[in-house]
């Protein structure tokens, strides 16, 4: 495929972050000052043609993770319950977004490569966690895929909700354990993603609940890109009915679940 | 001094040539082609210069003389002829002036035909086409373009550049009103090879200002007297003929251009407003120019200018002016009386002042500079509107309103050159962003916006599209630029049709459209068949727009009659990005 067409494609957060030279944690300020660094070096202004790419993809960072980091404010917040979890999975798409989605267990993963074998593009084998993972939703032809999930030894790959994708994705990569001075911390996921998911969805609600409240002083935190009373007033309908609906798909989706999970 | 020792004798003419061709590098010169007046600057190593002419001007008066087989811009304003020329002389019918206005616009839009009551002859058929312009020689009209006025412009702008820095001169930066479409900018690039110039940039009045203001930010910082922290400014750009916006955040020497807006008002549309005020049968009055109606028309002209520029200063402007055919006009013009005629210009200033703020997603609060520049910024009222939208008591006072633009076009030029200065004065960057959608016709007649306004430049996006009938083998993409909601609204860049689609069930083919900006703000079009894959779809087609030179209105409904929804595209649903 020609390139032009490819720079919006199959780039994830991480690239984003990596472009920029932030981490997850980095404030707007920190963005802003890393994007205007790195354009002086690379605008083609200065850099001549050759630098044309690079900007592009410095543009496109500045872009979502500004409009993401007001987001993200509201999330890394009180006991950092949720914090870096932004709605969207890791996984990208292949074609529209469909109802269903494939995600794999990866503490049952025992590595055998099956899947990547059958269907390449789709899986992809993290070889420093030792298991396989979702790249691209719906990357090779159905057949494959059915074929990939039906060769799984340990039947770890599943058909879930598009919906619940982002919540379990999140859950399923290793996460920070809470330490007790210097004891107890490092890195886990949990044994049962599908329970720590309805669990997940259940604390994130609960605390939306309490968020509504004390919204003013998110408001504070946004300031960095100021936004009217009214935006805010859109934005946080627009987020609260969005994590209602996530809730009630959430629920949908494991009735959903439970029907092919039988079949299998 | 040390170099010199190693110096053999006999190369040392050849030396000192290099030497002082390396101290005068290719660095682009900055121009400012205001609709009345011009200026040029040039970056001398350590600082902005702006030239004057034989007449010791900086700002040049925008016109060019026809006068027998004889030809002379505003440039030296005939000195080096027998007599210089006169406000009077220029506006005789025998000088083309506000080619800016004119460059790039069909008979059909109302710039031209307000146009039409100026000296010299504007003539329009309102079917579309490019407006016939003359100019009066030896009491007879002959024809010229805007480009061609504007090309021997330049060329005497260069020659004066030539003669100040002793070399030859090859790249410009210009400055553009926001509101210039991509076809009008095609049109200043003709007339800039026209004159032998290339354009080395384009860039819109208030981000030349921008960069001037990141300069000045950047030098206060180094003084150890700004803080560093992020500066937002407002720019408000009012010149004879245009009107602009732009919200910029500046830090570290780099400006980042938040918002863009702009429109085709100005001190021209003033003036005329005023004019039809004291002569109500003004249009019927001067319909068909004959001799003795453009001397009148000149002297009402002259007469109100000097009213207009008097009461930025005092409250009452006389005016009195004997327009021959026994008919005379003489008045006290008011400041209450001047801002009611021109009221409906001041709300359109407001307008573009709100749309910018609200683009930029900014409060009147978070503005830190007001920045006021162009002829127009001396009006009393135009500096309270803006002010008071603000909620500013007075504008930024580091910049000349009428040196500005150019003095931002010819940093941009030592930038874009490749100078460094080792004290860091050039170390500075403008993040350009885009002044108007860009998109392609689909779903019916609608505009599909591919690259939407304020995106920061160099951008690049794509959008996917679908066929709207079965085995559908053609589909025509129509791009077009502008802020309205159906395609025909806005303005037509160009067409091309893509071919040998594989056949299928409508809405299965996806057909991949991807636009790129490059830095230069040079518009490319990618387009091709992204699925299904393989070998049996035809390559990708890439077309730099604009391609279109004429006739755009005539071209949007031709393709319409011929193909009517044949070749017909719709637009896919976003696909999910992580």
């Amino acid at each position: 495929m020609i390139r032009c067409c490819s720079t919006a494609r199959g780039k994830v957060r991480e690239d984003y972050y990596q472009a920029l030279g932030v981490t997850v944690n980095s404030t707007p300020q920190e963005i802003k000052e890393a994007y205007r660094k790195l354009q002086k070096q690379h605008h083609p202004d200065i850099a001549g043609y050759k630098g044309h790419d690079y900007t592009l993809l410095l543009n496109e960072a500045y872009k979502v993770l500004m409009s993401s980091s007001r987001n993200a404010n509201a999330n890394a917040s009180g006991r950092g319950f949720g914090s870096g979890f932004t709605g969207n999975g890791y996984s990208s798409w292949n074609g529209p977004v469909r109802s269903q989605a494939l995600f794999v267990d990866e503490n049952k993963c025992i590595g055998c490569r099956e899947c990547v074998h059958h269907a390449r593009e789709t899986f992809a084998m993290d070889d420093v966690l030792g298991s396989a993972h979702v790249e691209v939703q719906f990357g090779d032809l159905e057949q494959q895929i059915q074929v990939a999930v039906d060769s799984c030894p340990v039947n770890c790959i599943h058909w879930v909700g598009s919906q619940e994708l982002a919540v379990l994705e999140f859950l399923a990569r290793p996460q920070q354990k809470e330490a007790h001075g210097v004891f107890g911390g490092g890195w886990e996921r949990p044994r049962d993603v599908f329970a720590a998911a309805r669990n997940f969805t259940r604390r994130l609600e609960r605390q939306e609940q309490q968020e509504m409240a004390p919204e003013q002083r998110y408001n504070d935190d946004a300031r960095e890109e100021a936004e009217t009373v009214a935006q805010a007033e859109g934005r946080r309908r627009a987020g609260q009915e969005l994590r209602w609906r996530r809730l009630l798909d959430v629920l949908n989706g494991l009735r959903d679940r439970r029907k092919p999970g039988a079949d299998r | 001094m040390t170099e010199q020792v190693y110096t053999v004798a006999s190369d040392s003419e050849t030396t000192g040539e290099e030497k002082s061709q390396l101290s005068f590098p290719d660095v682009a010169i900055g121009i400012d082609i205001g609709t009345s007046n011009c200026s040029v600057a040039v970056w001398t190593g350590h600082q902005v210069e702006l030239l004057k002419n034989t007449r010791n001007q900086k700002g040049m008066r925008s016109y060019v003389m026809f006068k027998d087989d004889t030809l002379s811009a505003g440039v030296t304003g005939g000195a080096t002829r027998e007599h210089g020329h006169e406000e009077r002389d220029i506006l005789s019918g025998s000088a083309i002036f506000n080619m800016k206005r004119l460059i790039g616009r069909m008979d059909t839009d109302e710039v031209v035909q307000a146009s039409k009551n100026l000296p010299f002859l504007v003539q329009t058929l309102g079917i579309g086409v490019r407006p016939f312009i003359a100019a009066l020689v030896n009491n007879m009209w002959r024809s010229t373009t805007p480009e061609e006025v504007l090309a021997i412009f330049l060329l005497e702008l260069k020659a004066l550049v030539e003669m100040h820095l002793k070399h030859p001169v090859r790249n410009a930066v210009l400055t553009i009103p926001v509101a210039f479409s991509r076809f009008q900018q095609t049109r200043i690039e003709r007339a800039c090879a026209m004159a032998g110039l290339n354009v080395l940039r384009l860039m819109p009045e208030p981000t030349a200002i921008a960069l001037l203001y990141a300069q000045q930010q950047q030098q206060l910082l180094h003084d150890n007297m700004g803080s560093g922290i992020e500066k937002i400014a407002l720019i408000f750009n009012m010149g004879a003929g245009y009107c602009d916006a732009a919200v910029t955040a500046t830090a570290g020497g780099v400006s980042q251009i938040r918002a863009l807006s702009g429109s085709t008002i100005g001190g021209e549309d003033i003036l005329q407003n005023v004019m039809h005020y004291l002569l109500p049968d003004f249009d019927s009055r001067y319909a068909g120019q004959t001799m003795d109606r453009i001397k009148s028309i000149g002297l009402l002209r002259m007469a109100t200018q000097d009213a207009i520029h008097k009461l930025a200063t005092h409250d009452h402007a006389e005016i009195s002016v004997d327009l021959r055919g026994d008919y005379k006009v003489s008045k006290i013009l008011g400041r209450g009386e001047f801002e009611k005629v021109n009221q409906s210009i001041f709300e359109k200033c407001e307008g573009i002042i709100k749309q910018c703020l609200a683009d930029a997603k900014l409060a009147p609060e978070d503005i830190n500079d007001v920045i006021l520049v162009g002829g127009c910024s001396r009006i009393p009222k135009i500096r309270s509107v803006v002010l008071g939208l603000c909620k500013k008591d007075d504008s930024y006072g580091g910049v000349d309103p009428l040196e500005a633009a150019v003095s931002g076009a010819a940093l941009e030029g030592a930038i874009a050159s490749g100078v460094t200065d080792p004290s860091g004065s050039l170390d500075l960057l403008t993040i350009q962003a885009t002044p108007m959608n860009l998109g392609i016709r689909a779903d019916g007649g609608n505009f599909a916006t591919i690259i939407p306004t304020n995106t920061a430049v160099p951008a690049r996006r794509d959008m996917l599209f679908t066929t709207t009938r079965d085995n559908q083998t053609e589909a025509l993409i129509a791009v077009y630029e502008g802020q309205g909601k159906q395609a025909e609204d806005n303005h037509l860049l160009g067409y091309f049709k893509i071919t040998g689609i594989p056949a299928a069930a409508k809405g299965t083919v996806e057909i991949n459209v991807c636009m790129d900006i490059d830095a230069a703000n040079v518009l490319r079009v990618f387009a091709g068949v992204v699925k299904p894959q393989g070998q049996a779809v035809p390559p990708f087609i890439e077309v730099r727009m604009p391609t279109l030179d004429d006739g755009h209105g005539w071209c949007g409904q031709a393709l319409a009659k011929m193909y009517g929804s044949t070749l017909d595209l719709a637009s896919l649903p976003k696909k999910l990005h992580p």
